[in-house]
């Protein structure tokens, strides 16, 4: 029997009504007049009484809310609709509520919880069904309308059989037939050598075999296209991977671990190192934003929690590419989600998942094209700090257990690196709805802790977490020099009945894997214990050097782990990429300056992201020594976070980032050393010293045909140019080549190719970092750097229309020279404020701080320029490696002899105006206008 | 000798850290106790002067923020609990701590189990990560707000913190000086957003209970015990961060207990 209790408003406003209500008025719909909700918790295996027991005194606030048991709430509503989770589907609050009631004195068998909204007004069943859809079942994969109310909440099943797959006498058509109706996306060639192998070793494949073989050969997992060998215009040149690690091998001094764990990690203080990872997720998030930002968010995190023997995560990052969120519907292809939708959920998934796990996020950016219609780009980063003792994992030894501690196992996230491996289609959201989940925050904290107990006392030996392929990837990377044996039948399941494949592979978040002494493992399961943490030990280390997974007695998988890893041939391939040709023409010197300044400003890619950030938790930790905005009205941006990771202790972090994918589009060498250096012009803006930024590249890349190839070949060439200028090396990075859409009627659309860079580095004393804000009246404005009228890609042009070939060439050597010069004159304290020069050219750094100080600045340009120079392109140009200063009388003379390019372009004046002259008055804007057209975009979208 | 603190944290307890070494740099000794340890009676509670309870998301906020580790503490803890605030001991909850307190009914009343107040979704909807200004309450018996005479800072990260009474509040809540912190801006209580992020009723950030030794607020003290921690520490200078006296007056407070 269910009892069925049901919480609404009774004091107050119903706020998620109320925000429903909003919702459904920008949406247009105007023929309903009210909403109202109430939460419903179905309750098995107890009595009405007990029921109202739990009612009063844990469902409903005794001051704010009504409730009922058994007996509608809402009365008189046009239309009521239940939204619930999908049965199967782990309801996080299930667990709480069971033992809330179990302190209370009742135990309960089962329990759900799910919304119900009350529609009043006369809504027609179209607009019922459109509210629905884009407003209601949030995560359509996870979520659901409750038609018929569940007789049982309680789950059974019978599990499915381990399956042979007659692979050996299979044709051609019907391995690429497998291929595909299993989701591995394998390609024939790589069939052929499975069906070789089978044939070699005399047998065909278990269903678990193929899956795992799948999941370990996926461009996801083993980044085939990198590790290629390249042909570049009939030359062969030297692997991507190979070029990237190159840097390492040259200049890693201080670097304790890169490209062979989770995450890379550099030399801090105090016996400290910090490691820095970076990941995207853009295939779930194409799919249900939600779950996939938050999936993406829990899995770099524990990529944290796994590296060396455990790491404490310190900081989160994050960074988005979506189309414009007002992109005319028309233009959005079939199957994709729109981007405003897009843009909302995702950063409420990240928001979501971050805040729980009390990590700061606090830097990142937002890109916007109409091109990344085709996929969003999510690009989710972490970081973290271990004792340098630690920061080693060590090789699992035969007779170590195999323990996976965190979550359950479930059905959900099956197939998601294969899944993220293929391009986006019109198809792709219907097929693919299993490959996406919810994350469970609490779940993952509380694993981290119990990992951070255990390394503390010395347990693990190695770990590292489930993610794309599951346990099939973490178990058999972990174990590859060894063998494994593993009992797959003790692996906790959300529910009875998954098969043995489907438990091997899952994705379901929150786990992690690791290795422990067979003496260590009692202590390693007591400490989980004491952390309501659930912990198994599933298996054991062998020196077989085979794969065993067994199931009830049941042979699901014997494979040899160097036919898994090794047996995949390194691919040739083709690259040739051809310079693509954009328009150019000549455009009119602004009439209205002020609105073209204000036009900038409220540039998408301009434009202030700060109600994002203020939804994330960035101070948590109490870590922040520059927070991502200050000033008088703390709505002045900086260029990079700086933390102090132990606390009492000056000792500082700096993160920061960049990227440029519309350069990209015109040239990917000089959009990627544009990226590059301004990801280091943030960190050196602030106060790092260039010679301590350690790099991280992410790329993420349109399907890799020839051109697209060529393009990569070009980014990682300018990715290696720019280390080796800076003789600093990359020390962690990722590849996801598949953001191409394909349409049913041959529409192909193809994102803008985006290389994010991100920079970390330690300084010994937070004090000697600065913020972008203005700090006096009457100060020296200077600009720093070589500057020169390269317009294309620019903000500028794109209000033209313009995309343009004369992309910026920012000159390495001269740049190099710049950065550690300007280092040095803010660690003695001569720069009271500096900000670098990106989108939006000068004028946008200058007004940004202006906003910051709560004062104007007045500009004289003509001092030292040639007249002939254009002032709007001197004021919109986006050069990246330049910066505004803002420095006191005393000191102009010597930034100006001290051999880089620098020169005083105007002050800071107590009126609150910029005001622009060029040998006479330009033009003069009231920062108010320019902040408010400044601020309104994402004002607008998130209301 | 330094008073013993127990920092209470469970699942989903995140700013645990933070506040221990804010009442460590205050003279304290602070010490990290999961729940699960008071349960089994591996650690007491009258083994502290100070009970805790940090921010973060205990059990989630499943159901409501605050309500799963209140019912715990009002179940299984209830006797030691009574026992502790009997005694004449501190106790302090910061954000979702200050959730759990009036979930519990400890604030603003020190009623366990009988509700006065509560704290609602925010007004905007959103969480809010932002520093505001705060006032202390003239007057106020709060052992923790003692000697902050002028306008003081903060940073707020909470998404329900909208402080809401009972009908009765003005005639009990008022009369036995229950509030000690209010939103402010010149001084001055305030009202509008985003100065009272939230949209608390009087603008009330914190409370206390009559004796004015369990306290409660929604702004987060312990992360303002280091100057570097303020966001505008390059363009304002400040004598002593702004959150630590609160910690030096409940140390100072609890070393005669």
């Amino acid at each position: 029997m269910i009892q069925v209790v049901r919480v609404g408003t009774k004091i107050g406003t119903d706020v998620r009504g109320q925000s429903c209500f909003t919702e459904i008025r920008n949406l247009g719909i105007r023929s309903i007049i009210d909403v109202k909700t109430a939460r419903v918790y179905r309750l098995e295996g107890i009595e009405p009484d007990d029921a109202s027991e739990l009612a009063e005194n844990l469902f409903a606030d005794q001051l704010t809310q009504s409730f009922t048991v058994n007996y509608p709430l809402i009365k008189n509503a046009a239309r009521l609709i239940e939204v619930a989770y999908k049965p199967g589907v782990m309801n996080p609050e299930a667990a709480s509520i069971m033992k809330a009631a179990h302190n209370l004195g009742i135990d309960l068998d089962a329990v759900d919880s799910s919304t119900e909204y009350g529609f009043f007004g006369t809504p027609p069943d179209e607009d019922i069904q459109f509210i629905c859809d884009r407003l209601l079942v949030v995560s359509k994969t996870v979520e659901r309308i409750v038609i018929e109310p569940p007789t049982s909440l309680i789950i059974s099943g019978k599990r499915g059989p381990i399956t042979i797959i007659p692979i050996r006498r299979m044709s051609d058509e019907e391995l690429m037939g497998l291929s595909k109706k299993r989701e591995w996306h394998l390609d024939l060639e790589e069939m052929q050598i499975l069906q070789a192998h089978a044939r070699e070793i005399g047998r065909d494949l278990t269903d678990g075999e193929g899956e795992t073989y799948a999941q370990t050969w996926s461009e996801h997992c083993s980044h085939k296209t990198f590790r290629a060998r390249l042909i570049v215009n009939g030359v062969e040149k030297k692997p991507l991977i190979a070029r990237i690690k190159g840097t390492v091998e040259k200049f890693g001094e201080g670097v304790l671990s890169a490209f062979d764990d989770n995450a890379g990690v550099i030399d801090f203080f105090a016996g400290q190192g910090l490691c820095g990872k970076v990941e995207t997720h853009n295939s779930p998030c194409a799919l249900e934003p939600y779950g996939g930002a938050m999936t993406g968010t829990g899995g770099v995190l524990r990529d944290i929690f796994g590296d060396g023997q455990g790491a404490k995560p310190i900081a989160s990052t994050d960074i988005f590419c979506f189309a414009p969120p007002d992109l005319d519907p028309e233009k959005l292809p079939a199957g994709c989600l729109s981007p405003h939708y897009l843009l909302r959920r995702v950063v409420a998934g990240v928001r979501d998942y971050g805040n729980r796990m009390g990590v700061p996020t606090n830097n990142g950016s937002v890109h916007f094209h109409e091109d990344f219609r085709a996929k969003p780009t999510v690009i989710v980063g972490a970081y973290g700090i271990i004792p340098v003792d630690k920061c080693q994992k060590g090789k699992p030894r035969p007779g170590d257990r195999i323990v996976v501690i965190g979550g359950r196992t479930g059905r959900d996230g099956i197939h998601g690196a294969t899944f993220s491996s293929g391009e986006m289609t019109d198809q792709t959201a219907q097929v693919n709805a299993s490959a996406v989940q919810i994350g469970n925050a609490i779940e993952e904290k509380r694993a981290g802790d119990a990992i951070l107990r255990c390394r503390d006392e010395g347990l693990i030996r190695a770990i590292t977490d489930c993610g794309a392929g599951g346990f099939s990837s973490a178990i058999g990377e972990m174990g590859s020099e060894t063998g494994v044996h593993v009992t797959l039948e003790r692996a906790p399941t959300k529910y009875p009945g998954m098969s043995p494949d489907e438990i091997w592979i899952s994705e379901s978040q929150e786990r992690m894997i690791l290795a422990a002494a067979e003496k260590d493992v009692p202590r390693v399961l007591e400490i989980c214990c004491s952390l309501n943490v659930e912990a198994t030990a599933l298996g054991v280390f062998t020196n077989t050097g085979r794969l065993v997974v067994m199931y009830e007695n049941e042979t699901l998988c014997d494979l040899s782990m160097d036919f898994l890893h090794h047996g995949l041939p390194q691919r040739v391939l083709n690259a040739n990429w051809v310079r693509p040709e954009f328009e150019e023409p000549g455009i009119p010197v602004p009439s209205d300056w002020r609105e073209t300044c204000r036009q900038i400003l409220s540039h998408l890619n301009v434009c202030s992201k700060e109600p994002i950030v203020r939804m994330y938790d960035h101070s948590v930790q109490g870590t922040n020594a520059l927070a991502p905005f200050s000033g008088v009205d703390h709505d002045g941006p900086n260029d990079a976070v700086v933390l102090t990771p132990i606390l009492g202790k000056n000792y500082g972090v700096i993160i920061s980032h960049g990227l440029n994918p519309i350069l990209n589009l015109i040239d990917p060498y000089w959009g990627s050393v544009w990226a590059a250096i301004e990801a280091l012009a943030n960190f050196v803006a602030v106060g790092g010293d260039p010679r301590e930024a350690r790099l991280i590249d992410n790329f993420i890349w349109p399907y890799p045909d020839e051109q697209e190839l060529g393009a990569l070949d070009r980014s990682v060439d300018a990715c290696v140019d720019v280390a080796e200028a800076f003789r600093i090396p990359y020390i962690s990075g990722k590849d996801s080549l598949s953001s191409t859409y394909r349409g049913k009627d041959g529409t192909v659309i193809k994102i803008p190719p985006v290389l994010c860079i991100s920079v970390f580095g330690k300084i010994r004393d937070v004090r000697k970092t600065i913020s972008a804000d203005f700090k006096e009246k009457g100060s020296a404005i200077m600009q720093v750097g070589l500057r020169k009228p390269e317009m294309a890609g620019s903000v500028y042009y794109d209000l033209h229309g313009i995309v343009g070939n004369n992309l910026p060439k920012i000159n390495l050597k001269e740049t190099v020279k710049t950065f550690k010069k300007l280092h040095r004159l803010i660690a003695r304290g001569a720069i009271l404020s500096c900000h670098d020069i990106s989108e939006g050219g000068l004028f946008t750094t200058l007004a940004e701080m202006c906003f910051g100080g709560g004062m104007g600045a007045s500009l004289e340009l003509g001092y030292a320029r040639e007249e002939k120079e254009r002032i709007d392109f001197r004021l919109f140009n986006e050069t990246a490696g330049g910066f505004l200063v803002e420095v006191r009388d005393m000191d102009v003379f010597e930034i100006q002899s001290s051999g880089i390019p620098a020169e005083e372009i105007g002050r800071t004046i107590a009126s609150e105006v910029i005001s622009v002259h060029n040998r006479g008055h330009v033009f003069r804007a009231d920062l108010d206008e320019l902040k408010e057209a400044w601020q309104k975009p994402m004002k607008e979208v998130f209301h | 000798m330094r008073p013993n603190i127990c920092i209470l944290r469970t699942d989903g307890t995140n700013c645990d850290p933070e506040t221990a070494n804010a009442f460590l740099k205050a003279g304290g000794n602070p010490e990290l106790v999961h729940i699960n340890q008071l349960r089994s009676g591996t650690r007491r509670l009258r083994s502290y002067q100070i009970l805790a309870i940090p921010g973060g998301f205990s059990y989630g906020d499943d159901v409501a923020s605050g309500k799963i580790l209140a019912i715990e503490l009002i179940s299984f803890l209830h006797d030691e609990l009574q026992e502790f605030v009997d005694a004449g001991k501190l106790v302090i909850g910061i954000c979702n701590g200050f959730q759990v307190l009036v979930q519990s009914g400890l604030l603003p009343l020190n009623t366990i189990r009988i509700r006065y107040a509560t704290l609602e979704i925010n007004d905007s909807g959103k969480f809010e990560c932002r520093w505001i200004k705060l006032i202390t309450e003239k007057g106020s018996p709060c052992v923790f707000t003692r000697g902050y005479d002028s306008e003081i800072t903060l940073p707020v990260a909470h998404g329900e913190g909208s402080f809401l009474v009972n009908t009765r509040w003005p005639e009990i809540g008022e009369n036995k000086n229950c509030v000690a912190l209010r939103y402010s801006e010149g001084g001055q209580p305030a009202d509008f957003y985003p100065a009272n992020p939230n949209g608390s009723l009087y603008s009330i950030a914190g409370v206390c209970d009559p004796s004015g030794r369990i306290f409660g607020l929604m702004p987060h003290p312990e992360r303002f015990v280091e100057f570097s921690q303020f966001d505008n520490w390059r363009r304002e200078s400040i004598a002593k961060p702004h959150g630590l006296q609160m910690f030096e007056n409940a140390v100072n407070f609890a070393v005669d207990l």
